[in-house]
């Protein structure tokens, strides 16, 4: 306990320290003035969000080949932390967008994926929640966590293919095009928090997961009891 | 092995198209379905010439989601229900046969839905068709594959879990992103007044099919696990 | 810095939006863990 304790401290601080960088060390920029700092916090969130999906993924193949529950719970631990991330992408987004644009959504192209994906892992979760028995649940959520990420690309791609032939306004501009080194040092520093409290949030959640299932082993035995 | 996949995917295809064709429930509701929502599509726009075409395409992928979201149900309810999914496994070698036999089935049934209402959507909205027939047509068969792979594996996983009408397009349509947007640029391409092929659209739908071909083919036989 | 309110409201509704999962967590896990220990304590009384 002692340990998750001091490591949240950490986390805060870096969370803190990143938010100083974002507000104090880059520069104002020219067009947009103070608001395009949300960059800071909406680009790590969107790139945090896919790789805890990714490690989602990773959880959901090994539990098909395994069968080990571990896996199972790796893989609803990341799906959620990576919907929190996903979310607050998703918030941050229309937040810049609405000074900017004057518009609250744009269905720029990774917006709209973004969407996507949170879409998909709802889905993921709502499946879980409607099956009871916990290895069915783990063996099909797994396959479903499966076909939803390799879409991913599938998701991302088609639709900027199809934004490519209407173009429409891009929000926050490629990551890095156009930013100049210090904007670009910064964001990079900020990524680290974000990676951090990923790890945070999934252990904590990982954790809740085993109780879980150690829930189920204690009730089985005083049933055979 | 090939031949034996391929010839036990034959029998059981024909069993799915002799069970459909029987009764043909499937295929009559799945096409009303897709008339009443071409009619109600109507009251939401003005069906002027120049904005069917704009919206047209985009409707009719529409109208082929949410058609094959309901179609596909029965996909795999049908084998839990009589509990025959267990004699299925038996049956067969290879328990890749079973889903390819299905999703080929699944396939068949909303291509001939779409074919079906092709005309109708012509005559509804005046949206001239036959010119671009041929190429109309490959847009629906790698649009339909897509639906049909993706949909028949979800339809085994929904088939498990409570609430599974209202669970499977939750599942399903998000998936299907990316097959709505290259369908639908493609078939706009090909009912724009000066008709063209978005290939880049057709090689998009052409990789999902194949991406999640593989996927089932090494996934698939966990689906039908007992 | 006319858009100020907009940075500090991303960055309170981001964070927000951790605390919160964060707390919600950390509740369930101490409520498993209150009932694990009820349950492990009744267990060797049964036996």
């Amino acid at each position: 306990m002692k340990k998750q304790a001091a490591y949240a401290a950490f986390v805060v601080l870096l969370l803190a320290a990143a938010a100083y960088a974002a507000f104090f060390i880059a520069p104002t920029d020219a067009r947009q003035g103070v608001v395009y700092r949300i960059i800071f916090l909406h680009v790590p969130c969107a790139e945090t969000g896919l790789l805890s999906f990714f490690v989602c993924f990773v959880g959901n193949v090994a539990y098909v080949l395994k069968r080990d529950a571990k896996w199972d719970w790796l893989g609803v631990s990341a799906a959620e932390v990576g919907l929190a991330f996903t979310t607050a992408c998703l918030v941050t987004g229309p937040i810049w967008a609405k000074p900017v644009w004057g518009i609250w959504w744009t269905w720029d192209a990774r917006l709209t994926s973004t969407a996507v994906l949170w879409l998909l892992y709802v889905a993921y979760l709502l499946l879980r929640s409607l099956i009871e028995e916990p290895e069915r649940r783990a063996l099909l959520s797994a396959l479903f966590g499966i076909f939803a990420f390799i879409d991913v690309p599938l998701v991302f791609g088609s639709i900027r293919w199809w934004r490519t032939q209407h173009p429409q306004p891009v929000i926050m501009g490629g990551p890095g095009s156009g930013l100049d080194p210090t904007m670009k040092a910064v964001l990079f520093f900020c990524w680290a928090p974000m990676l951090a409290l990923m790890v945070l949030l999934m252990q904590s959640r990982y954790r809740l997961e085993a109780m879980r299932g150690d829930l189920d082993v204690v009730r089985r035995e005083m049933e055979t009891a | 092995m090939g031949l034996g996949l391929l010839s036990n995917t034959l029998v059981l295809l024909g069993k799915e198209l002799r069970t459909e064709l029987r009764s043909r429930e499937l295929l009559t509701t799945t096409v009303i379905f897709i008339l009443l929502v071409m009619v109600l599509f109507s009251f939401t726009f003005d069906p002027s010439s120049s904005d069917a075409r704009r919206f047209g395409a985009g409707l009719l992928w529409l109208a082929f989601l949410f058609a094959a979201s309901l179609m596909l149900q029965p996909c795999f309810l049908r084998e839990q229900t009589n509990d025959t999914l267990s004699a299925l496994r038996l049956a067969v070698s290879d328990p890749f046969a079973i889903l390819l036999a299905k999703l080929a089935a699944n396939t068949l049934f909303l291509l001939a839905t779409e074919l079906l209402m092709l005309p109708v959507f012509a005559v509804l909205y005046n949206v001239p068709v036959f010119p671009v027939f041929g190429q109309l047509l490959l847009v629906f068969f790698l649009g339909s594959l897509g639906v049909s792979v993706a949909g028949t594996a979800l339809s085994a996983i929904s088939a498990q879990a409570r609430m599974r009408e209202l669970l499977l397009p939750l599942l399903l349509l998000p998936l299907l992103t990316p097959v709505l947007v290259a369908s639908t640029q493609v078939t706009a391409g090909l009912l724009d007044v000066q008709p063209f092929v978005q290939w880049k659209g057709v090689g998009f739908l052409a990789v999902f099919d194949l991406v999640f071909l593989t996927a089932l083919w090494l996934f698939g036989e966990y689906l039908l696990e007992e | 810095m006319k858009n100020l309110n907009s940075v500090f409201a991303a960055y309170l509704v981001a964070w927000g939006i951790f605390f919160v999962y964060y707390l919600t967590v950390a509740r369930r896990a101490a409520a498993l863990r209150e009932e694990l220990e009820k349950l492990k304590n009744s267990l060797p009384r049964n036996k």
